[in-house]
């Protein structure tokens, strides 16, 4: 492993193509640990430069800043463990369960909400009566 | 309200990591300043003081009024003030950063896209008290008869394609802007509950002959001042959940020009010409769109007020007229592919459409104007119906401008989209109004839908003086002309009139707010990193391209002590729903200690209520003993509604149709509408035309008419119940 260089905040700046103050709102977000020492003399390191390029990589694939801390939160081991999905289930019928990933975008949910809704009501409408021929046959 | 450290009442600000409650970074935010018929010139005192053990950085988001630029802010603390410099918005950035390096206090404002402003103060140290005043220049909705000034102390959220938004907490959102369009903007968080936030508040004086100021937002306290009125909140502080809205009015209408000599030796003048010195519209048939805005945003009441105010518009069509509907989110719906005429059976199945338009998804505002604009073709107007809760706005500005068509738009919000929907008519030619949801809209919407379509003055041309912007070259009933220039005389020419005002030397103070008002229009006007910046440094107005910082020395100011990040959240503006844009996502997904690297499987098990089918309430037909109940306006409006494609009022045979027509001639006119004046002037002039093609040689009908014409009351309960011609004939002989 390369020996860890060390850069003033405009530096690291410069390096990682983030504003200055940008970075102080990662640290303060949680996001990235503070400066390698306090006060005169504080620096950062390639940690630090890595890190932000994995903040940025994931505010590129749209995750919000709250998101990536919480994925990012443990540190550590668990950066090389997969991250980890969240998803709703939807019981639309007796035998038909809906999955929907989270975090999407709050009109994105409603739409989607509102598709679960109909394809919920469509399927209470046919659904077959008790002791009906419900068996068998080549249905989707 | 109590805006310190000591009490957040049922929230608190926790550090993330360590769950230490952070005392709010910024304590108040104060307005002060004057406010004048064509633009303000405001102070905003902000007061930062830091309760934490770290030097802090604060920042504070908001958004431009409309046509406002900052000039300077003034930094003050213990034993020292500084002022702002203006310097090009990179060089503006490192020299903040070099400060912060140094332990120095800096302070930085800079202007983003959509003029979204970031006041970024750092290096607060423990316990210090730090007050940033920032002098801003800012228009206002200039009117006849006054004028309306909003000012935001709080942000909307609002759509962008690419935006991202989170409910991080309880009641507590983010949003996100897309970097290569909004560079490192920082918004603030969003409370659904603006208790224990900031206390805004304000001392303004409004200048001029105005008798009247109101406030449709907060609660007024007035003073007669040598001048003008001076207005302050009545409360201690209020919370930063909407804009401060200030109405102010004169008895009548009448042309104005505010200007004086500045130190360039140059007479600089802003000019205001109502209206009603140019002339009465001509009466021809309109084609119009009607454009909604169903976006999530505008649940609740901005949708059932815009409903309402197109509603009440339908009424005013005649049956010469052409119209069309369309609501868009992000995507566009047509109520009829092509325009229809103005029939009694379409309106009412227009109204029966509006019924089902509910509000949802993002606001793709462009594409609907352009869909609109493909449906009326060139030269058409629009009346845009929309909070404009909307980011990327330049580029929605261009599309409207290249689409060809007028767009007079109707804002309807708590927090100001000012700025944009200002921009959005004027840049296309029409013009616009920005009400609160608590107040009434569907009465400006039908006045602002009575000049629509019909200008007062046409191809209008200003000369003899360095006038700049290019004024409006159509003018609508209600709306003055609003002029910027330098000179003695302006002289104003349009097709069939002309106007000459002089302009007097009012001081050099005059002149100067002139000077710098005109600038924070250019400014707001222009996109061209280029023109920009000159025009930033000609009139000495910050811009996206100039930015203004202000860097102090203190003793003690350690270097490479990192400041820790701070940003003041703000209100929901009040009326729009938290839930239109925040709702819970990863966040509440948060994996749980051991669970980390497996799916976590959210059970969750949706009830579906059928919807209730809307309408009920719009639907219902009001019987007479129901309208006594309600307010003259609401009645007007309901009569309004009921008119028939023919200009007059339904009946069962002639004879009733008349003298139905003829009580609602009365009754707009004891509510001060004529054929020339209020807001329902047009369904006057068309129950006239009525009256006059039906109403055959019958004499007290004449007498209506002329009563019409000359804006006479004639006494009576015309609004309560049922009338006879006696009973007409018998007041109108009076």
């Amino acid at each position: 492993m390369k020996p860890s260089s060390e850069y003033t905040l405009a530096e690291l700046a410069e390096q990682s193509q983030t504003p200055a103050r940008t970075i102080r709102f990662y640290i303060a977000r949680g996001l990235l640990e503070g400066p390698a020492r306090a006060g005169r003399g504080a620096f950062y390191t390639d940690a630090h430069l890595e890190r932000i390029a994995r903040i940025r990589k994931l505010q590129g694939e749209g995750r919000m800043l709250a998101e990536i801390a919480v994925e990012l939160g443990g540190g550590g081991g668990e950066a090389a463990l997969p991250a980890p999905e969240a998803w709703w289930q939807y019981e639309v019928s007796s035998d038909v369960k809906v999955m929907v990933r989270d975090g999407a975008g709050p009109w994105r949910m409603r739409l989607i909400r509102t598709a679960v809704a109909e394809l919920t009501g469509r399927l209470r409408a046919s659904e077959p009566e008790e002791g009906g021929n419900d068996g068998g046959g080549n249905r989707e | 309200m109590a805006a310190g450290t000591e009490s957040n009442a049922g929230y608190s600000v926790r550090n993330a990591r360590t769950g230490e409650e952070i005392g709010l970074a910024m304590q108040r935010l104060c307005l002060s300043g004057r406010v004048l018929g064509a633009g303000a010139r405001l102070l905003a005192r902000h007061v930062f003081q830091s309760s934490e053990s770290r030097p802090v950085e604060v920042v504070y988001a908001f958004m431009l009024p409309r046509d406002a630029a900052l000039r300077r802010f003034t930094i003050r603390g213990e034993g020292f003030t500084a002022h702002s410099e203006l310097r090009p918005a990179e060089e503006a950035v490192k020299a903040y950063e070099e400060g912060m390096e140094r332990g120095a206090l800096s302070t930085l404002a800079r202007q983003y896209g959509d003029g979204l402003i970031n006041l970024t103060v750092g290096n607060i140290r423990p316990g210090e008290t730090v007050t940033v005043t920032l002098e801003i220049l800012a228009g206002v909705e200039a009117r006849d008869d006054g004028f309306r000034f909003r000012f935001p102390f709080t942000l909307a959220p609002s759509y962008h394609a690419r935006m991202r938004a989170i409910e991080t907490g309880p009641g507590e959102g983010e949003m996100e802007l897309p970097e290569d369009e909004f560079g490192d903007v920082i918004l603030p968080k969003f409370r659904a509950d603006a208790e224990g936030l900031h206390a805004v508040g304000f001392d303004l004086r409004v200048m001029g002959d105005y008798g009247e100021v109101a406030s449709v937002s907060h609660g007024l306290r007035v003073r007669m001042e040598e001048g003008g009125l001076r207005v302050s909140l009545t409360a201690e502080g209020d919370v930063p959940n909407r804009d401060l809205v200030l109405d102010a009015r004169r008895g009548e209408p009448r042309a104005e020009v505010l200007g004086g000599r500045c130190a360039d030796g140059k007479l600089h003048f802003v000019a205001l010409a109502p209206s009603v010195c140019f002339g009465t519209p001509a009466g021809e048939a309109r084609k119009v769109v009607f454009v909604l805005d169903r976006s999530g945003s505008m649940q609740g009441s901005p949708i059932e007020q815009a409903r309402k105010a197109i509603e009440a518009c339908l009424g005013a069509l005649s049956g010469e007229d052409e119209f069309g509907l369309i609501a868009f989110d992000n995507r566009t719906e047509v109520f009829a592919e092509r325009l229809l005429e103005a029939s009694k059976s379409n309106r009412e199945r227009a109204r029966a459409y509006l019924e089902t338009i509910d509000a949802r998804g993002g606001t793709e505002l462009a594409r609907a104007v352009e869909k609109a604009a493909g449906l009326a073709g060139a030269g058409a107007d629009l009346l845009v119906l929309t909070d404009g809760q909307v980011f990327g706005t330049e580029k929605i500005v261009a599309r409207a401008r290249e689409a060809g068509v007028r767009l007079h738009v109707l804002g309807i919000g708590s927090a100001s989209q000012d700025r944009f929907l200002a921009q959005l008519a004027r840049e296309t030619g029409g013009v616009s109004r920005f009400m609160t949801p608590r107040e009434r809209v569907d009465l400006p919407a039908v006045d602002l839908f009575a000049s629509i379509g019909r200008p007062v003055a046409s191809d209008v041309r200003v000369s003899g003086t360095n006038v700049a912007p290019q004024p409006a070259k159509f003018l609508f009933a209600g709306t003055p002309l609003v002029v910027y220039g330098e000179g003695q005389s302006l002289k104003i020419e349009w097709t069939g009139g002309e106007l000459e005002l002089p302009v007097a030397d009012g001081g050099r103070q005059m002149g100067e707010t002139a000077r710098l008002l005109r600038g924070a229009r250019l400014i707001t006007d222009e996109t061209e990193a280029g023109k920009l910046k000159e025009l930033s440094l000609a009139y000495g107005l910050a811009s996206r391209e100039m930015s203004l910082v202000a860097v102090v020395n203190r003793e003690g100011d350690r270097a490479g002590e990192a400041a820790v990040t701070r940003v003041v959240a703000v209100g929901m503006p009040r009326d729009t729903a938290f839930g239109a844009y925040f709702q819970p996502a990863a966040m509440a997904a948060a994996p749980m200690p051991g669970a980390v690297g497996r799916p976590s499987v959210r059970l969750g098990s949706l009830s579906f209520r059928r919807a209730e089918p809307r309408g009920v309430m719009l639907r219902a037909v009001f019987s007479r003993d129901q309208l006594a109940d309600k307010l003259p306006a609401d009645q007007l409006m309901e009569l309004a509604g009921r008119m028939e494609g023919d200009g007059g009022m339904p009946g069962r045979d002639k004879d009733e149709r008349l003298l139905e027509t003829v009580r609602a001639v009365l009754a707009f006119l004891k509510e001060g509408h004529s054929t020339k004046k209020g807001a329902f002037r047009v369904h006057v002039q068309r129950l006239v035309a009525f009256l006059e093609r039906q109403g055959g040689t019958r004499d007290v009908v004449a007498k209506v008419i002329d009563a019409a014409r000359e804006g006479r009351v004639i006494p009576g309960e015309w609004l309560d119940g049922a009338v006879t011609w006696k009973e007409v004939e018998a007041a109108v002989t009076l």
